[in-house]
């Protein structure tokens, strides 16, 4: 796959990190030559069913890498109503204080 | 000698390692080691045993302690004092152990040569304009240049191995999970282990006897007794030891070559059978790790925002995101950030199964080789722990996937959770080669026996080529 200018920028903005326009051309290139070098792993053609190592002891192993509901007793929208920029929005603390 | 005179001594020879510019010191103080000596003397005084005791042992800075700063040598982390020790440590001062200084190293511990560290590079104790390896490079530097008989670094992908064979002394990677991981700053998990580094097998040895054990604080912990090699082997009759071929290339380095061309011969004279065996997957080792670590690393590296630890700076948004944003863009180098965004995109939608999962099943088959050797009965390999003995400082800066092939030896052994350890061989054209152990998982106290053995027949420091 090629990478350009739009995954590079698309991959900074998911990890959180501010790119400068002027070192950008040269972060396209480095990242390039990197996926490029690492995609050889598509020459290895009996990797089918072969289970993904994890070292340590064996009752600790990877849970299955799958997006599950969280088990909350009640609704977020009920403790807290406002969420803004992945954040929960609560009354500053001064605020608390005085209404006890 | 008292605690406290080997305070001074250890002061004295900090300060002139930082004047001869080998800068492989982050924090240190004759205060903070006189305080510590102070408390080490107290102890000895009142009866205590104390199996490290006043022994001077540097911590990689990307091991939390509590009474001096972590920086992981990055911006980002300047100033930071951890609120917890890490278990290494702590037992390492429970032995009476003096903590001799924080060491310099890549940036949270990505590189092979101590050049990406964000408080400057450190250089090679034989020649100053080469690199001693990394990223534990600041840890192996000190012990090479007799500054500390022993220190601590960690490995993600060969961090100590590689930096041990470039300045000739020992560094021993422990099996994953046999030294815990509490206090170790997090790169890539399923890989990180904290390792050690001596002057010889035996003083690397009894620093990983203390460090090494149990640890509810780690889940991956192993439930197994610390490493304690047995004394007195002398020779290696019985011991049938692998020459894995894919090991030995034929534009292996001439030096490297003539390094582990005496220690095979050595060890056919002390008894051992060597054996050539096969590692098929090992050229898919380096690409494989450039995806998992990456991956693994840009999860971790995700607590580094400007909110819970270090720096902070405030974007031109003056809301939360454009804060992370600046102060992750401004407080990485750019290893760091080039390591973050490949992985980043190695997990993203779309690319997942193409790279990360690829990654996880060709991991099971680098595994699964080193397990059918050992199945045949195969006790140790052996091999050349660099394809090259130390290059020179810049030379592979320009290309991060050059810089990434100087680990082509030692990437695997992580990858299957083994253990290692590189031994310093001789030199060639002045520079340390060394050769490497890898040994069947959980087999350490073996590898340690049969490296005491090779160390005492093979001189480190004669010239081979």
């Amino acid at each position: 796959m090629t990478i350009g200018r739009d995954q590079v920028l698309h991959a900074a903005r998911l990890a959180e990190i501010a790119v400068d326009e002027h070192e950008l051309d040269a972060l396209v290139t480095q990242m390039a030559r990197i996926v490029a070098y690492v995609e050889q792993l598509d020459e290895v053609a009996d990797d089918a069913g072969v289970a993904p190592y994890a070292g340590g002891p064996a009752e600790v192993r990877l849970r299955d890498d799958v997006v599950r509901p969280a088990a909350l007793a009640h609704p977020v929208s009920d403790m807290a109503p406002e969420f803004r920029q992945g954040f929960f929005l609560v009354p500053l603390r001064g605020t608390m204080e005085d209404e006890a | 000698m008292s605690a406290g005179a080997v305070a001074q001594e250890t002061g004295a020879a900090l300060a002139r390692s930082d004047a001869d510019g080998l800068n492989a010191t982050l924090y240190w103080s004759q205060e903070w080691l006189d305080a510590q000596a102070g408390v080490i003397d107290r102890r000895a005084s009142a009866g205590e045993t104390l199996p490290l005791a006043a022994i001077p042992v540097a911590l990689k800075d990307n091991i939390v302690t509590t009474d001096a700063p972590t920086t992981c040598a990055s911006r980002i982390l300047e100033g930071f004092v951890a609120s917890y020790e890490s278990t290494a440590s702590a037992r390492l001062r429970s032995a009476g152990a003096l903590i001799a200084c924080k060491s310099n190293l890549d940036e949270f511990a990505m590189g092979s040569s101590t050049e990406h560290s964000a408080f400057g590079r450190v250089r090679h104790p034989l020649d100053p304009e080469r690199v001693p390896g990394g990223s534990s490079g600041g840890s192996a530097a000190l012990v090479a240049a007799g500054v500390v008989p022993a220190a601590l670094g960690s490995e993600t992908g060969g961090s100590v191995r590689q930096p041990a064979s470039f300045c000739g002394v020992v560094g021993v990677k422990p099996t994953y999970g046999r030294v815990s991981r509490y206090g170790l700053v997090a790169f890539g998990s399923s890989l990180d282990c904290v390792s050690v580094f001596g002057r010889t097998v035996s003083d690397a040895s009894r620093v990983l006897e203390v460090i090494s054990g149990p640890d509810p604080l780690d889940a991956t912990s192993l439930d197994m007794d610390p490493v304690r090699p047995a004394a007195g082997r002398r020779d290696l009759a019985g011991v049938r030891i692998g020459l894995p071929r894919e090991y030995f290339p034929p534009d292996l380095d001439a030096g490297i070559r003539a390094g582990l061309d005496r220690t095979i011969a050595a060890v056919r004279a002390l008894g051992a059978e060597i054996v050539d065996v096969s590692l098929p997957h090992t050229r898919y080792a380096v690409p494989t790790y450039y995806i998992i670590a990456p991956a693994e690393a840009s999860a971790n590296l995700a607590r580094f925002d400007g909110v819970r630890y270090g720096q902070r700076r405030v974007g031109p948004e003056g809301d939360i995101r454009s804060l992370y944003r600046a102060t992750r863009g401004a407080g990485f180098g750019p290893e760091v950030r080039r390591r973050v965004l490949v992985g980043t995109y190695v997990l993203s939608a779309g690319y997942y199964d193409a790279y990360y999962r690829k990654a996880q099943r060709v991991r099971g088959l680098i595994a699964a080789d080193f397990a059918a050797v050992f199945g045949t009965g195969v006790d140790l390999l052996l091999t050349p722990t660099t394809p090259t003995t130390a290059f020179r400082a810049g030379e592979k800066t320009a290309d991060p996937v050059s810089m990434y092939l100087a680990d082509i030896f030692v990437s695997a052994v992580n990858l299957a959770g083994l253990p290692a350890l590189s031994l310093p061989v001789g030199r060639s054209e002045g520079l340390p080669v060394g050769a490497q152990l890898i040994a069947p998982s959980r087999r350490d106290e073996l590898m340690l026996e049969v490296a005491a053995v090779i160390e005492r027949t093979v001189p480190a420091a004669e010239d081979v080529r």
